[in-house]
């Protein structure tokens, strides 16, 4: 085993790593902010995806397609919360099956209107060579951008007086509206700002990944795990399980066969749980 | 007219009654009357019906987990899809051996699933997972094994298990034995398989009538209490979780016979929503209502022209779970015993309501004694439960800070010390509801330091939390009886301890009320009757006048006296002419950490326990 195979595996398992992040993160802070887990957020990516593919369609560059695509999810996401999630607060195995019933609508709906195949936007062809070995710059890309996606929602989470007063909401809905919090508007936005990382993802890689109806399966089983697997302080967790547990599933997936990468994410997965059962950021002194 | 209404009422409630002891009769005349309906049915509806039925043994599974155990599955198709290949397999390669197909793959399809569930199952509720991360897990897990069997080629004995093709040439059900045996017919087939829908039915609902099945409604209503009881509820989960599996487990091996083929979509997402939308058409609370789910949504989509559910369907099953979840979480079922209680309250409102409130409180002297009868003899006296170095912290709050403390047999303690001294979680510490950092619990000399809670409280602690722990939907006596039970284990023992215990609370008028009715003072002397029905030989009682007139309060430090006959009782309090009725070795704390010990009267005194209490700037910590 040459080192430049090794690199190649790395590099390319710590893309996939990060796609996932990309993909997680709407997730997280919606788990994490609301206590809601939105089992439509890969049809969520599905529909950012198909709103890029519309905005490349009517001539827009890719990214301002990506740019649509967000605001697009956001509005979708805001107009979801006001009809279904808002009556469904503090019943959360309900908010399941709501999300859950969501999906399958927005997945049949998508096979209706487009099909259940369509082109791809081709992927930015730049590429580096790691010894004998070339790679897509697309995937150092998206490395970058799950960086700097990641350091943008925990600043505004942390910093701004939005993301101060979302906190206070989640932790105490009475108290946080006796100080004149308006909670339902807050959680229309937080669930609103969820829908647009998820839109984000789907834009961000429509290029590696097409759109499809079912494309939101191909990360929502890894995502659900990860933010299962974060525990308390879910955003941090999120990514870091998301990261170290999808390196070493893409590794075992380039060497073995994707279905094992699957099947490890899961068992791995399972043995955090069992080691750590309230998650793995149990006595983190992180915020989010 | 009224008075006939009423009679009439009485008479019907007569005969509900009686129907308590001959309940199994009723699901098996539906049975007779489903096959009844059958002969005058066309080939191909009874055909597409008998799916139904195998569906609605899909959602029984669901029900069992979710309706009776609490725990939301979105797994059951995966026990299912698994059930149903394995059986596949098996009924491919030995079917020719026997001509019968279902002595093959009943036992196996349940085999399969129960095993797969207990292992699941032992992941989830093992770990103690919270309900929505093991809700999660059921339904990725379902998700990885889509994957896995799209991918997963291979070939065993006789039977090719195709990928994305699935396994195709399954035996179809037969009954008869031999070379010649011959595939059922349709009519044979429905009445096969509801004959085995409504075996599988009696079955659980003869399990959920034991014992069992009140430790599973309480381990639905109150998984702490029911914990602090001392029943195992891990083991209780895990229990219901795997018989569940074993059903949709013959589930799937049915449907693999009826279809003869299977593939990967009984791992895909439609089709594991489809278990949740059954029941919830249904109403999770009854048994039945996977049944009635799966026929209703079944003949739905046949009368619109689906027949088997598939293509746009998805679509409006979709629209139809998020409109049930928010309109009608009841389902169908819970929906008629709504309509059916508000019609019974309205025409039967003019009878007598519950028997009037009679004087409660410790009135039988010594009644408690009875309690410890049955309980092995103890020593007289030493120490039976002790702490050393006791710490735990709650992110960078020391809430309980190096605290050792040994309590006596027979004696009255008490904790006494500011809001957030750290006293309740003391407690919940020595009980095991929260892990020690570091230190050591020890009880009759054993270190208990890491047990499990309900392990605690088999070796002889008992708990009431600081807000009365009860089932709210449970009638007095059930809430006794579970507590009762789970020290004698035996019917006749633990209706005894009931009636003793109803003595020495005095709610033996109320027996039959839900705990919902009760005062807030009653609610916590109901509390106190479980911890009793345990006979502990440590009671740690939380605030147990909190919510009490100052008459409720006189009798129960008269119990608490009592209770200090037998066993070491140690109270947390606030209301200090309740402390000084008990007459008892105080130790107040402080900041989490020992402050002061000794008598009353000496710690009135005491200007430095004054100051902390008022708050006033000297000896106060912090500011």
């Amino acid at each position: 085993m040459e080192w430049d195979y090794v690199a190649v595996v790395f590099v390319s398992s710590l893309g996939s790593a990060s796609v996932l992040i990309i993909a997680s993160l709407g997730l997280a802070v919606i788990f994490g902010m609301m206590g809601v887990i939105n089992l439509a957020h890969g049809e969520f990516i599905m529909f950012g995806a198909y709103a890029a593919l519309i905005g490349t369609r009517v001539g827009l560059p890719l990214p301002l397609a990506v740019v649509f695509a967000t605001l697009v999810t956001a509005l979708f996401g805001a107009i979801v919360e006001r009809c279904i999630i808002r009556f469904l607060y503090g019943r959360l195995l309900d908010t399941l099956l709501a999300t859950w019933g969501l999906s399958l609508a927005l997945y049949q709906t998508a096979v209706l209107v487009f099909g259940s195949t369509t082109p791809g936007v081709g992927m930015p062809i730049h590429t580096v060579s790691i010894g004998r070995y070339t790679l897509s710059s697309y995937f150092l890309f998206l490395i970058g951008v799950a960086v700097v996606l990641l350091a943008v929602t925990y600043l505004i989470f942390t910093k701004t007086s939005y993301g101060i007063m979302a906190r206070a909401a989640i932790q105490n809905r009475e108290i946080a509206s006796s100080i004149g919090i308006e909670t339902g508007r807050i959680n229309t936005i937080t669930f609103a700002l969820g829908a647009a990382l998820a839109g984000l993802a789907g834009g961000l890689l429509l290029p590696a990944f097409p759109a499809t109806p079912n494309m939101g399966l191909a990360f929502v089983t890894k995502a659900f795990l990860a933010v299962v697997v974060a525990g308390p302080v879910t955003l941090t967790g999120t990514v870091v399980a998301a990261g170290t547990l999808g390196t070493a599933a893409s590794a075992t997936a380039s060497y073995l066969t994707t279905v094992l990468g699957d099947i490890f994410f899961f068992v791995a997965t399972i043995t955090l749980l069992r080691l750590f059962p309230k998650g793995i950021s149990e006595r983190w002194r992180l915020k989010l | 007219m009224a008075a006939q209404v009423i009679a009439g009422m009485g008479a019907l409630e007569r005969a509900l009654k009686a129907r308590q002891s001959i309940w199994w009769v009723a699901p098996i005349v539906c049975g007779a009357l489903i096959a009844l309906l059958a002969t005058v049915l066309d080939e191909y509806l009874l055909y597409v019906a008998t799916s139904w039925i195998v569906f609605g043994l899909l959602g029984l599974s669901l029900c069992l987990v979710w309706g009776k155990g609490g725990f939301l599955s979105l797994g059951q198709t995966a026990f299912y899809g698994l059930g149903g290949y394995v059986a596949s397999v098996v009924a491919i390669n030995f079917a020719p051996l026997t001509g019968n197909t279902l002595i093959w793959v009943l036992p196996v399809g349940a085999a399969v699933g129960a095993a797969v569930a207990a292992l699941v199952g032992y992941f989830i509720f093992f770990g103690r997972l919270g309900p929505i991360q093991g809700t999660i897990l059921t339904y990725t897990f379902t998700l990885v094994l889509w994957t896995g069997a799209i991918g997963l080629t291979i070939k065993v004995g006789d039977a090719v298990v195709g990928g994305d093709n699935g396994m195709t040439g399954i035996p179809e059900l037969t009954l008869t034995f031999g070379e010649g045996a011959a595939p059922l017919a349709p009519f044979g087939m429905f009445l096969t398989v509801v004959a085995i829908a409504v075996i599988v039915f009696v079955t659980v609902s003869a399990l959920l009538r034991t014992p069992f099945g009140l430790i599973v409604d309480g381990v639905r209503l109150n998984e702490v209490k029911t914990e602090l009881l001392g029943y195992d509820i891990r083991f209780c989960q895990l229990v219901l979780f795997t018989v569940a599996g074993g059903i949709a487990g013959i589930a799937g091996s049915l449907f693999a016979g009826w279809a003869t083929y299977i593939n990967p979509t009984v791992f895909s997402f439609t089709e594991a929503l489809l278990v949740p939308i059954y029941v919830l058409v249904g109403g999770r609370s009854s048994l039945v209502s996977g049944f009635v789910g799966a026929i209703a949504v079944g003949g739905l989509s046949f009368w619109l022209g689906g027949g088997v559910i598939g293509g746009q369907t998805t679509l409006a099953l979709g629209i139809i779970l998020i409109l049930l979840v928010i309109f009608l979480p009841q389902g169908l079922v819970g929906l008629l015993a709504t309509v059916w209680q508000f019609l019974a309250f309205k025409l039967a409102s003019p009878r007598p309501g519950a028997p009037a409130p009679t004087t409660t409180g410790a009135q039988a002297q010594h009644g408690d004694d009875a309690m410890y009868t049955t309980s092995a003899p103890v020593a007289d006296t030493g120490p039976v439960l002790e702490t050393v170095g006791l710490t735990k912290a709650f992110g960078g709050v020391l809430a309980a800070d190096n605290i050792s403390l040994v309590f006596q047999r027979r004696k009255i303690f008490c904790l006494i010390g500011p809001n957030g001294a750290g006293k309740s979680t003391f407690l919940q510490v020595c009980m095991g509801l929260h892990k020690a950092d570091s230190g050591t619990v020890r009880l009759e000399g054993t270190d208990i330091t890491n047990w499990q809670p309900f392990a605690r409280v088999r070796a002889g602690l008992g708990i009431k939390l600081q807000v009365a722990q009860i089932y709210e939907d449970l009638t007095i006596w059930q809430n006794l009886w579970l507590a009762a039970y789970s020290r004698t284990r035996e019917h006749q023992a633990a209706d005894e301890v009931v009636e003793a215990v109803l003595a020495v609370i005095g709610l033996g008028e109320k027996r039959s009320l839900p705990g919902s009715q009760l005062a807030h003072g009653e609610q916590q002397w109901l509390d106190i009757g479980m911890v009793l029905c345990l006979a502990p030989k440590v009671i740690l009682l939380d605030e147990p006048t909190a919510g009490m007139t100052p008459e409720e309060t006189r009798q129960t430090a008269q119990l608490v006296n009592e209770l200090a006959n037998n066993a070491s009782v140690v109270v947390v309090e606030h209301d200090m002419e309740f402390v000084r009725t008990l007459n008892a070795d105080i130790t107040v704390l402080h900041h989490g950490a020992i402050f002061a010990q000794g008598r009353i009267d000496a710690l009135r005194q005491d200007d430095r326990v004054l100051d902390i209490y008022l708050g006033r700037r000297k000896n106060v910590k912090g500011i």
